[in-house]
């Protein structure tokens, strides 16, 4: 009868308790029975499934991992038992085992196939008389007295198929067993399950791939959380079904997408921290090591500002010119010293005028070799003396300015060319207020800082600023404008090192730098002056310097001589807008510039102005440093 | 009646297959020894030989044939240990199968039992044994053996279904059971005449009346070691407290065998 219903299932329900508070030994249940907690969570692995099933029919039944596909089988096959509804079923049922759970490992396969022959319900007898075809089918060969512990997967699978189908059972049951095996097996396996279905055996077959499904079945079910989502003709149910896995897929792609966007958004900065100078780089270190998140960025190619140092062929190279480290602030020499070691140096320049080389600053040593002088009370007489004789008692400008604090002698060889090289001008066309004091020592000590640390960082200005920039993020070459105009919500607040002026667009006009430029070359000679830094006094020669990079590290000149040098020429230039600025000019005129434009800082919500650029003023580095502590530590006292 | 009937005609429908199960279980206990079987027979011989050696010398007085008094107890406690111990943990031990194909329950915790009889059957030759060597006589009344056996058999199928049924739920129970099981050893007169405790009047009256072990061990004794007839008291009992047995066990199983699957 190919009509006939052999599989009734009505409002099926089946019920688990959750594993997740399994009560399975005597002391939880009693503790648990004490205290009334013996209430299992409930889960219902099917919700009212109905459906009939014909002789001769092959249902498929597909649906994600745990929705309710094993269950239902094992729901007609009896091994469940409904917890609402009813399930009948008319005719042998056969499952095909899952791997190897039919076989007891430790006997062999021939043993094995009489007790999963009895254990499926065949008669020994039966099984005797269908041994060797369930032999050949299974393909085992030689393995036919061996353990089925030491069988592949594929063997059990083999096997196992080869026991279940060996008679036409009335319904077989197939559930994801056939995904291992080989193709040429699983295509054997197809072969005989489409000839039993042929016979009027009924299959129910399970299997997350809708292809497969496709393939055997005619009928199929899609199951998902319990429930029956569709049923139907097999190709109508496998299309929507894998429709809707697509659909899914898509789902939680754009869900991924969408939450990395988002993230990406989140990503805020606490600092926005424009210019990757010293005073930028010092900010980023402290609030990065308070746990806030810095972008620095720069507009220029390279970290560290004006103190960058490039290592060529072994010589770090003051890019911007000599920066000689010293401080008296011990907090701050402390500081840089966690940072980076340092490398000692002491800074004693060597002044040339005409074919005279002098020791500066101006102390015994040059007094001795200008007058021949050995006493320093005798030298302070002569100058005294020099003083007296020009009567000088208003300097109205500097050259008068500078005559009285030193007197003519010094004045003319070691003064007044380098200052008018410095400034473009006549000595004489120069203010007084520039030169406040021209210190003068009586003692033959040729170190030019009075301070009580002095050094060069191993490795350049560079590896300090690298140090103090590690783990935060840096773009280079990125100007503030573009940045906050593509990025406006990427950062709370601001710390800005740049021109002041040029943040407020030159508002009231431009402040006014002195500005350099260097003439580097390398030299084939090992040592070229012998010195770090050489001034040339005489207007008549253009620079105002030579610096030979390499003699700011005595210790690694003694311990690696290189056969080159490398040299700078320092030439002032006259600073025009769009030029490097150097030196703030903090004449009067600026000051009163300055004022204005911090006074607009002072009313800008949420930004730092910082750094000799920022509050335009000749800065030391450790000055710079220190000022970068304090912002950045009153900035975490801020609250917000 | 027609599901008793369904029920029989179940078990004889399953009944190859808990054949095959006994044979696999019997196999697989001794595969790979090099005595084999033999081991049914050496097992009970040595341990035999280890408590003679201790307690006989205590007990000598009070009993003549003090190996063959003690065999006979102890094989019988033995059987009863281990056929409802392996009973007990029969469910889980193949939950695998159970969960994959519908064989109705009970055919592991029987064949598991089974197994166990036939193992002590085998082992009886180790009572053989010693009897023949300590020239023993072979009364006519060891024609009723299986009765006996039988009756514990069927004792240890109730116990065995009762106690696979509580396993499934609470797995202390097996721990719990070994000790139980010792316990029944040493209120049993195995190793010491029941004479010994005339003193102990309660001890007594509980080990004649209450210990169910008894009733096969003294009919056991009464037809292989004194050679006559069981009292009629012990024989009805025996069958009545087998009987008793299996029908609480087979009723607890029956009530909670369709929650297994959820517990294993």
């Amino acid at each position: 009868m190919r009509n006939e219903v052999v599989i009734d299932v009505k409002d099926l329900t089946i019920r688990f308790n959750l594993e997740k508070e399994r009560v399975d030994n005597l002391k939880e249940y009693a503790i648990k029975f004490i205290k009334k907690e013996l209430m299992f969570q409930e889960f219902l692995a099917l919700k009212g499934i109905s459906f009939k099933v014909r002789r001769g029919e092959a249902w498929g039944f597909i649906g994600p991992n745990g929705s309710g596909k094993s269950t239902l089988l094992k729901a007609i096959s009896g091994i469940l038992q409904p917890y609402v509804g009813s399930v009948s079923v008319h005719g042998r049922t056969a499952p095909l085992i899952e791997l190897g759970a039919g076989f007891d490992k430790d006997l062999t396969a021939r043993e094995n196939i009489y007790l999963n022959g009895l254990v499926l319900g065949y008669s020994r007898e039966f099984i005797q008389e269908h041994f060797d075809e369930i032999v050949e089918f299974a393909n085992i060969g030689n393995f036919l007295d061996s353990p089925v512990k030491n069988f592949s997967s594929g063997m059990k699978a083999r096997l196992g198929f080869s026991i279940a189908t060996v008679t036409n059972p009335d319904i077989l049951i197939v559930d994801e067993v056939l995904e291992v095996g080989d193709l040429r097996f699983r295509s054997k396996c197809n072969a005989r399950m489409k000839k039993m279905l042929t016979d009027g055996t009924t299959l129910l077959y399970v299997s997350h791939n809708a292809e497969s499904v496709k393939r055997m079945c005619d009928h199929a079910i899609w199951l998902d959380h319990g429930e029956i989502v569709k049923i139907g003709d097999a190709d109508t149910v496998c299309d929507a079904y894998v429709a809707r896995q697509e659909e899914l897929i898509m789902i939680r792609q754009e869900a991924a997408r969408r939450r990395k966007k988002k993230k990406a958004k989140n990503k805020k900065y606490d600092y926005l921290i424009v210019g990757a100078g010293l005073y930028g780089a010092v900010f980023a270190r402290i609030m990065r090591r308070a746990g806030k998140r810095c972008l620095v960025i720069d507009r220029r190619d390279h970290i560290g500002g004006n103190i960058y140092s490039e290592d060529v062929d072994g010589i770090q190279v003051h890019k911007y010119g000599a920066h000689i480290f010293h401080t008296n602030n011990e907090k701050v020499w402390k500081f840089v010293n966690r940072q980076v070691p340092f490398l000692p140096f002491v800074n004693s320049p060597v002044a040339v005028y005409k074919d005279e080389m002098y020791n500066l600053p101006f102390n015994m040593n040059t007094f001795s070799k200008m007058w021949g002088l050995k006493d320093p009370n005798e030298v302070k007489k002569k100058i005294e003396e020099q003083i007296a004789q020009l009567g000088i008692t208003e300097p109205a400008n500097l050259e008068e300015q500078a005559l009285s604090l030193v007197g003519p002698d010094v004045y003319e060889k070691l003064v007044k060319g380098y200052t008018e090289k410095q400034w473009g001008r006549d000595c004489k066309d120069l203010p007084a207020f520039i030169i406040k004091r021209l210190p003068l020592r009586f003692t033959y000590d040729n170190n030019y800082f009075n301070d009580r640390y002095q050094g060069i960082p191993e490795g350049g200005y560079t590896a300090l600023i690298e140090r103090l920039l590690r783990n935060v993020d840096v773009k280079l070459e990125t100007d503030y404008r573009d940045y906050i105009k593509e990025n406006p919500d990427m950062f709370k607040r601001v710390v800005y090192t740049g021109m002041i002026d040029e943040y407020f667009d030159y508002r009231f006009g431009h402040l006014e730098y002195r500005s350099l430029r260097f003439e580097t070359e390398r030299i084939e000679t090992e040592n070229y002056q012998g010195n770090a830094v050489v001034n040339y006094t005489e207007r008549e020669i253009p620079y105002t310097r030579i610096i030979e990079h390499k003699h700011f590290e005595p210790e690694n000149v003694r311990k690696n001589p290189l056969p080159f040098t490398i040299i700078s020429r320092e030439y002032p230039a006259a600073w025009e807008p769009g030029m490097e600025p150097y030196y703030p000019v903090n004449d009067e005129k600026n000051n009163a510039l300055y004022e204005k434009y911090r006074e607009l800082a002072d009313q800008e919500e949420g930004v730092i102005f910082g750094g000799r650029l920022g509050a335009y003023k000749y800065y030391d580095m450790d000055k710079v440093i220190a000022a970068a502590i304090e912002a950045a530590e009153e900035e975490l006292d801020r609250k917000e | 009646m027609s599901l008793f009937k369904y029920r029989i005609r179940t078990l004889i429908k399953y009944r190859s297959l808990i054949w095959e199960l006994v044979r696999r279980d019997l196999k697989l206990k001794y595969r790979r020894s090099f005595f084999g079987y033999a081991w049914s027979v050496l097992n009970p011989l040595l341990i035999m030989i280890v408590l003679t050696t201790v307690f006989s010398m205590m007990f000598k007085k009070q009993i003549e044939n003090y190996p063959v008094y003690l065999l006979t107890g102890r094989m019988l406690h033995e059987f009863l240990k281990n056929s409802t111990t392996s009973g007990m943990k029969s469910i889980p031990k193949n939950s695998s199968l159970l969960k994959k194909v519908y064989i109705p329950k009970y055919i592991f915790t029987l064949s598991q039992i089974t197994s166990c009889m036939v193992d002590f059957v085998l082992s009886l030759g180790a009572l053989f044994i010693v009897m023949i060597a300590t020239r023993a006589p072979f009364p006519p009344t060891m024609l009723l053996m299986p009765v006996v056996i039988i009756q514990i058999y069927i004792f240890c199928c109730g116990l065995g279904f009762l106690l696979a049924q509580l396993c499934v739920f609470f797995r202390d129970i097996q721990y719990i059971y070994q000790a139980v099981m010792t316990a029944l050893f040493y209120l049993t007169p195995i190793v010491y005449p029941l004479s010994r405790l005339k003193k102990q009047k309660e001890l007594v009256f509980f080990i004649k009346h209450l210990n169910p072990l008894y009733y096969y061990v003294v009919q056991f004794r009464a037809i292989v070691y004194q050679g006559k007839l069981p009292s009629m008291y012990y024989f009805v009992g025996g069958w009545l407290i087998a009987f008793a047995m299996l029908v609480i066990g087979v009723y607890f199983f029956q009530k909670y065998k369709d929650k297994f699957i959820l517990y294993i």
